[in-house]
Formats: structure tokens, C-alpha cells, sequence
């Protein structure tokens, strides 16, 4: 019966394990010292923690830049500063224009609906000299 | 005259700027540097001459914008992508007096369209929008802007060019040369 259970379980399909990889980072004192003060300030005990939630936050400021939103913190006064940070403006588009809201009464919306929905005008002979400079 | 067109610098000297219009010099001189790097309501492109690199001869500004789906008429909307109608707005666009008749307005538009077409490839743009002096109305008709109906006599007329419409002029112009 024994042996039975044995040949049962060396049969059986292995249980798919989630690989996890390692991580490993050699820190100067300082940058050590850096995350020691932020586990501290964050009541993070372990590691893997720490870099989860370093990680999500980066993804999100990532996320920001390519859709061309600047990152921002605002005091309570309203003095805003703008996150710079080098290796996020790989990602950020190269042309980033920011959204404004437009004033439109009923029939211009209906105009526009009805030139958007439809099919595009041929383009002008003075769009195409534009389009060849 | 070697014009080159980049984004409004904060040095950029813009107080000789003189189009003619009060609320467009108005405008570069007092909020376009402002709107730009602080409220991110508009970013602003100057046209300059390369013998003297912080004078200001033309300018447009630009944002994004977007009409909300549910606030278009019904009988429209099935010929639109389910989401809201994304567009680019060419909210000024003025040449200093001094270089009116030179092209520089031609030139300025022409570096919104490539950036329209830019933009429109990175973050997606269904059309361009802009608000006309109504006597410039037909200056901008000449580029395939069209009217929208609806804008009351004294306001400014708002047209319409379609993104298509400025990638066919831009493969036809390939296609010429």
C-alpha cells in the first residue's frame, strides 16, 4: 500500500512552482543606509517587501512619462515641483502636449460629430506644398 | 532669412514681439512661458532667426483636448472609435509684423502639422482644431481646415482638419518629390 502511494506520487504531474528570481545589488554605505531609514520609516521588515513597493511605484512613474504626463508634487501653499529624472525621460514621448478642456455648444458638436465621423477631405494643394518642406 | 522653430525658452525675448493683436502679444509676453512650464495648459513654439537666436518672429501654441463620446449626437457616433475623440487644439498662432508677407505663418503652421502628425502617432489625435479670427478664416480654409457650424457671428469660428487628411498631404508630398 505504501509503495503504491510512493509510485502514485513519482507518476504525478510536478506541481508548477512560481520561479521566483533573485535579486542582489551591491549598495554604497549611503544608499544602504537610504533604504535602512526608508524600511524604517515604512515599518518594512524584509527586503522582497521593500523592492515590491519600489518597484510598483516605479512602474507607475514609467507609465506617467509615456503617456507624456509630468510628475508633480504640490505643497500645501501651491508650490509645485516637477519630477526630472534622466533615465524617465527615455521613455517619455517626444512631443508631450498638455490636455485642455474646450467650450462646445450643441450645434458645434453635432458639425464636428458628423466632419470626424466622415470620410477625411482630400488634402489641399497648399496642406500637400506644406507636408513636402 | 534661416528661421528655425523650437519651444519657447525662458530667456526667449518676446518684448518687442508686435503682431498687431493685442491679446496675442498679450499672450506670448505674459502667460504662453507661464501656461507652459507651470500650469501645462499649452505649449508654445516660437519661430527664430539664427543671427538672432532669442528673438521672437512668430509663434503657435498647442494642447491636447477631447470630446467626451456621450456628448456627441447619437446618429454620429457609429461611424467614431468607442472612446472619447481625441484632437489637437492650434489655440494661436500670430507673426511679428516686421516678417508679416515672408512665409513665417506658412513655415509656423506647417511645424504644427508635423508635430500634430507626431503626436497623433504617439499618444493618438483623431483631428486639429483651431479658433480663427473670423478674417482669418479663409487663410486657414487654404490648408483643408473646414468650418464647424454652430459658433455664434462675433466669436472666433473654430475649424476642423482631420489627421488623415494632413498624413495623405504628407504621402502625396512624398510621392511628388
Amino acid at each position: 500500500m505504501r509503495a503504491a502511494v510512493k509510485d502514485k506520487l513519482k507518476n504525478a504531474a510536478p506541481s508548477p512552482k512560481v520561479r521566483k528570481s533573485k535579486f542582489q545589488a551591491d549598495l554604497a554605505p549611503s544608499e544602504d543606509s537610504i533604504v535602512r531609514t526608508l524600511k524604517a520609516e515604512l515599518e518594512m521588515t524584509s527586503n522582497t517587501d521593500f523592492l515590491s513597493d519600489a518597484l510598483a511605484l516605479f512602474r507607475w512613474a514609467v507609465s506617467e512619462r509615456k503617456r507624456g504626463h509630468i510628475i508633480v508634487s504640490e505643497s500645501s501653499t501651491g508650490e509645485r515641483k516637477i519630477l526630472v529624472l534622466p533615465r524617465l525621460e527615455r521613455v517619455a514621448p517626444e512631443v508631450a502636449l498638455p490636455h485642455v478642456d474646450i467650450h462646445w455648444n450643441e450645434r458645434e458638436l453635432e458639425s464636428l460629430a458628423a466632419l470626424a465621423s466622415g470620410q477625411p477631405a482630400q488634402p489641399t494643394k497648399a496642406l500637400i506644398r506644406a507636408m513636402r518642406h | 532669412m534661416a528661421v528655425t522653430i523650437r519651444r519657447l525658452e525662458e530667456f526667449d525675448d518676446v518684448g518687442s514681439f508686435d503682431c498687431g493683436d493685442q491679446p496675442l502679444n498679450n499672450y506670448l509676453k505674459q502667460h504662453a512661458w507661464t501656461n507652459q512650464q507651470k500650469s501645462s495648459i499649452g505649449v508654445t513654439y516660437v519661430a527664430i532667426e539664427e543671427s538672432a537666436p532669442r528673438a521672437v518672429l512668430g509663434y503657435f501654441t498647442l494642447a491636447t483636448s477631447s470630446v467626451p463620446r456621450d456628448s456627441l449626437p447619437k446618429k454620429y457616433v457609429r461611424g467614431l472609435p468607442p472612446y472619447d475623440l481625441p484632437l489637437i487644439l492650434l489655440a494661436r498662432l500670430a507673426v511679428d509684423t516686421r516678417f508679416a508677407g515672408k512665409g513665417l505663418g506658412d513655415a509656423l503652421i506647417m511645424e504644427a502639422f508635423k508635430i500634430t502628425l507626431r503626436v497623433a502617432g504617439e499618444v493618438g489625435c483623431r483631428c486639429m482644431i483651431t479658433d480663427a479670427y473670423r478674417d482669418r478664416v479663409a487663410w486657414y480654409a487654404r490648408y483643408g481646415f473646414i468650418p464647424i457650424e454652430g459658433a455664434q457671428k462675433v466669436s472666433p469660428q473654430k475649424m476642423f482638419l482631420d489627421v488623415r487628411t494632413i498624413r495623405a498631404a504628407l504621402k502625396s508630398g512624398s510621392a511628388q518629390e
